[in-house]
């Protein structure tokens, strides 16, 4: 657990590298290709572990990937990634909220991550809904932020920038979905939370009086091939992450599935579609429910979206 | 009496020495440690142990890091030291073999591998044996009728059999987890073979595919990996975002042109007469 | 310049304070200190002093705000929209007018600072600023007004300064010598009056549009988001509207208490108030306008969203302060000011003075009622975070701010000449001329 926290940015960025060439080698990490092809048209290369192995030829090429190639502004290159909750299997257990709150040491009073009690009408169905940032496309927020201190990545990530930020608090105006909390006062955050450099990468590491903070689709984990802390939180696996570009979302129990396919068959839907603020996040309807609406009653409190220590 | 008095020392004696060992161990409470291990063969690739080291500890179950952990060969009544690990936050530990002739095996051309942990301060010793038989598979890309399959063999390499009636898993790699492809039980058959179609437009780069055939912890023969080029899937989209051009939403160095022109034009405009009329100010103060 | 009647000078030229007016500033004073204090106070311990939560996430700083921004709209009207209509009754009032108008600019910018959480940034406005925001465009159009507003107070004045400097000279040398200089050698001469009068038509001329604009940002702040309430294509012209309505209030509040402090009765006449009476009705009509498209006109189509803002005005939390507004700050200066009577100046006074209060409550319901109907339910957070009411905090600041501007106000009025006295005196000059080439 120390270790982990212990791990500086640098550190960050080799994972990155790692991961980043994972995609392309497959579960060997190459770090220098030699250009020596055999008869089988293997090629001998050495893994980030030291050890010697082979590889199809075809796969090894040379990359210039390097620490400084990845910018937290820009993303990870070549993918836009997507969320899939589906609220047929969301009972309200909230250990998604509780994941995303102790990974982001949240400490105020409102999460990130938010259980909605919603019903449309008197005569429609009730059902759990599970709302974070929405990484829209066409995020009202970076739109209106007079310092540039929010911003839409490369690969489809929102982020704030907790060192530019100047608290005018017009994204959380701007913001349809209420997904915004702001500081207003000294966070108070345990020691690890203020550990390494700061980076937007890592929102809540630490929070900043006097500015905003929101969901961040937790780079800080896909750079280590992991699911966000809700995903992998989640004991009905409601939700699904994955990159666009890919076709494929994973959930939190190690299964893919084609997104296409699955927004498709299951007739996904975005959250307030008609303001055209173009969601990364796709709700698969309660339909065919998991349990039952009134389990999650016993978990809802309506006032409290973050436990404080007792 | 003499006996009864001698019976009563020792009795004392033993109780005493009793209560003072037991106090002593009863100073620590230590954990019992539970480590899993398999053995994991990827084909062309790395060879290697994954060790876990989980606890119960307060009725919950927890990762175990820091531990520090030997891995054994045992032959015979020989135990060889084969390499060290240590878990990490997670618990998981590796050790990697130069190949599988690192081991040596038993007469029956199985492997025993046995993975010990001496206790610390706060856990128990514990350790834990794997034996396992060497098997490989063979898998190829295979195209018929514009139709794209992957066909993998599984031999046992012990006897040099093919093995019938074994599950194996073919996936196609994504960026975090597989993506399974094939029936939902993908049984090798009297060849020991799987045939499994790769569906249409999966996209990889440049249209590259890397398919998994994986035998999983299987009770014999571990983790057998073997990885597939296949470049029949659709060719991946690089770049669909709104990131290069001028958008409302773009940081200030992509402003869309009419919002960097119009209102400039306008403030230079009036900030010329503003400026003007300061200047004026001046003329009058002169004259 | 030394023809002209030492009785107008006289009359004109600033007072020392009386005890009423050191009281008075000295209780401003103390006011704008209280909210220094509280305002360091903020600034320790975060705007976690404020009532403003994530929900209600702006509160009265803004609304505050909002109407500094919309008082300040009363130089375009007394000076450029008079102006072009060459109604020479205006001449007595433009340099309250304008007096107004700086200092309601000056306080707006102050204003929306203290909202900012993290005033520390404050550059980065200028140095990371992206023009596609509104507040960028707010940044802007702030400065340039409130250059316009300064040059047009001050142009004017150079030739009264010349005046009072000799008016002075010997009662208080150093207030002549200061005049002297803010005079800038005014000497009437043909270059500096040619100089003078084009620099006077450019203001002019530039003060309508660009005082325009300002209000339409303003309002833009609102409706370039989705939120039920703000999101209304209305907005601009509701906001130029309110700002005619709450800038008239205010002049006619301020040109009431001058006039009486300074026995101005001679120069600001029942005239005067007549006729600003009739310009606030008009005001107040098409604010009326604007009012009933923004609040009628959605009962028609009844959506679910606008249906929730429009209960919660009309019936629900905020009922007692929407009818306030609307029938005090609307209705009833409408109707007392169609009669003669009611333009009088006393009656005039009050209701101004019910105007700007009603003006102010306004931009209050403008901001706090949309933000707490967001389009998700407000759940997960503390019971308190669903409603707001201004804490002490922001209460003291709020009112440090307003007292601020009357400070500005009344300073500028206790050492310039409220009335311009060389236009004054030329105007009375033609009058005469023309009596006499009559006779």
């Amino acid at each position: 657990m120390e270790e982990d926290k212990k791990k500086s940015r640098r550190k960050f960025f080799e994972l990155g590298i790692k991961f980043g060439l994972l995609a392309t080698v497959g579960s060997v990490a190459a770090v220098k290709a030699m250009d020596d092809e055999d008869s089988n048209g293997m090629v001998e290369l050495m893994s980030t572990d030291g050890n010697i192995i082979q590889v199809p030829a075809s796969e090894a090429h040379e990359v210039s990937n390097s620490p400084k190639d990845y910018d937290p502004r820009v993303g990870f290159p070549g993918k836009k990634f997507v969320m899939v909750v589906d609220l047929a299997k969301c009972t309200n257990a909230l250990k998604c909220q509780e994941a995303c709150n102790k990974g982001h040491y949240i400490t105020g009073d409102n999460a990130w991550l938010k259980v909605y009690k919603m019903q449309e009408s008197e005569k429609t169905a009730p059902y759990w809904m599970p709302t974070q940032c929405q990484h829209c496309d066409s995020p009202p927020c970076v739109t209106v932020c007079p310092v540039d201190a929010t911003f839409k990545r490369q690969d489809g990530i929102v982020l704030i920038d907790n060192e530019r930020c100047i608290g005018c608090r017009f994204c959380m105006a701007a913001c349809p979905y209420s997904t915004r909390v702001f500081n207003w006062n000294e966070p108070e955050q345990p020691a690890e939370a203020h550990e390494g450099e700061y980076t937007p990468d890592y929102c809540g590491t630490p929070s900043v009086k006097g500015t905003v903070d929101k969901c961040d689709f937790c780079p800080h984990e896909i750079v280590k091939g992991e699911l966000p802390f809700c995903v992998k939180a989640c004991p009905n696996d409601v939700f699904a992450f994955g990159d666009k570009y890919e076709d494929a979302v994973t959930n939190g129990s190690g299964q893919t599935f084609v997104l296409s396919t699955l927004l498709k068959d299951r007739a996904g839907h975005r959250l307030l579609e008609g303001l055209g603020t173009e969601p990364s996040v796709y709700y698969l309807p309660p339909v065919d429910r998991l349990g039952s609406f009134e389990e999650g009653l016993e978990n809802y409190s309506e006032f409290e979206s973050v436990k404080k220590p007792e | 009496m003499k006996n009864q008095l001698k019976f009563r020392t020792v009795f004392l004696v033993f109780l005493s020495v009793f209560f003072i060992t037991s106090g002593f161990s009863q100073e620590v409470e230590k954990a019992k440690v539970r480590l899993k291990a398999d053995y994991v063969k990827v084909m062309g690739g790395e060879v290697y142990f994954n060790i876990n080291a989980s606890a119960k500890v307060n009725d919950e179950n927890i990762k175990v890091p820091d531990l520090d952990l030997t891995i054994y060969n045992e032959v015979g009544d020989e135990k060889i030291k084969l390499g060290e690990a240590k878990t990490d936050v997670n618990g998981d530990g590796k050790l990697v073999l130069e190949s599988l002739n690192s081991i040596k095996p038993d007469s029956t051309n199985t492997y025993n591998v046995s993975i010990s942990f001496k206790g610390n301060d706060s856990f128990k010793r514990a350790s834990k044996s794997l034996s396992f038989r060497d098997a490989a598979i063979e898998a190829k890309l295979i195209t018929e009728d514009s139709i794209n399959y992957i066909s993998a063999t599984l031999i046992d390499n012990s006897i040099d059999s093919l093995i019938v009636g074994a599950l194996l898993r073919v996936q196609v790699q994504r960026l975090f987890k597989p993506l399974k492809i094939g029936e939902e039980y993908n049984i090798t058959d009297d060849d020991g073979t799987v045939v499994v179609t790769i569906p249409e437009g999966i996209p990889g780069e440049d249209g590259n595919l890397i398919v998994e055939v994986v035998l999983y912890e299987s009770d014999a023969f571990g983790t057998v990996k073997a990885l597939v080029q296949a470049p029949v899937g659709s060719v991946k989209v690089v770049d669909e975002s709104t990131f290069n051009q001028r958008t409302m939403w773009s940081p200030r160095n992509k402003t869309p042109l009419f919002m960097l022109i119009f209102p400039n034009l306008l403030i230079l405009g009036i900030w010329g007469f503003i400026i003007y009329l300061f200047i004026n100010l001046f003329k009058i103060a002169k004259s | 310049m030394n023809n002209y009647d030492a009785s107008l000078i006289n009359d004109l030229a600033p007072r020392k304070f009386t005890k009423r007016g050191v009281i008075w500033t000295s209780f401003l004073v103390i006011l704008i200190i209280l909210g220094i204090i509280a305002y360091a106070d903020q600034l320790i311990k975060g705007q976690v002093v404020t009532s403003m939560r994530d929900y209600a996430l702006w509160g009265i700083y803004i609304s505050n705000f909002v109407f500094f921004v919309a008082t300040s709209f009363v130089g375009s009207v007394a000076v450029a929209i008079l102006r072009l209509s060459k109604k020479s009754w205006r001449t007595p009032l433009v340099r309250i007018a304008e007096i107004i108008t700086f200092a309601s600019i000056s306080m707006a910018g102050i204003t929306i600072m203290i909202d900012m959480a993290r005033p520390d940034r404050l550059l980065y406005l200028f140095i990371y600023g992206r023009l596609q925001s509104p507040i960028i465009w707010d940044v802007i159009i702030i400065p340039t007004f409130l250059a316009i507003s300064f040059l047009l107070l001050y142009y004017p004045l150079l030739p009264d300064f010349a005046i009072l400097k000799n008016h002075f000279k010997e009662k208080n040398s150093t207030l002549s010598k200061w005049y002297g200089r803010l005079s800038l050698n005014w000497s009437g001469s043909e270059v500096q009056k040619a100089v003078q009068s084009r620099a006077i038509k450019i203001l002019a001329v530039l003060i309508l549009p660009v005082g325009i604009v300002l209000q339409t940002i303003d309002a833009w702040l609102f409706s370039t988001t989705y939120r039920i309430g703000w999101d209304s294509t209305n907005f601009g012209p509701y906001f130029i509207a309110g700002a005619f309505v709450a800038g008239m209030g205010a002049l006619i509040a301020v040109v009431y208490v001058v006039r009486r402090v300074r026995n101005l009765e001679n120069y600001i006449t029942d005239l005067h108030f007549d006729k600003l009476g009739k310009l606030l009705v008009l005001a107040c009509l098409i604010y009326l306008y604007f009012n009933i498209n923004e609040y009628l006109i959605p009962f028609f189509t009844a959506k679910k969203g606008e249906m929730t803002h429009l209960d919660v005005l009309f019936t629900g939390h905020y009922a007692p302060l929407f009818w306030f507004v609307t029938i005090g700050g609307l209705i009833i200066p409408i109707i007392v000011l169609m009669f003669k009577k009611g333009r009088k100046p006393f009656p005039m006074f009050i209701i101004a003075l019910l105007v700007v209060v009603a003006s102010w409550w306004k931009r209050y319901l403008i901001v706090t009622p949309t933000l707490l109907h967001p389009f998700l339910p407000i759940q997960g957070v503390p019971e308190s975070w669903h409603h707001y009411f201004p804490s002490l905090h922001e209460w003291i600041i709020t009112t440090a701010t307003l007292a601020m501007a009357l400070l500005i106000i009344t300073l500028l009025v206790r050492y310039l000449p409220v009335i311009p006295i060389e236009r004054t005196a030329e105007e009375r000059e033609l009058l005469k001329n023309n009596k006499n080439i009559e006779s």
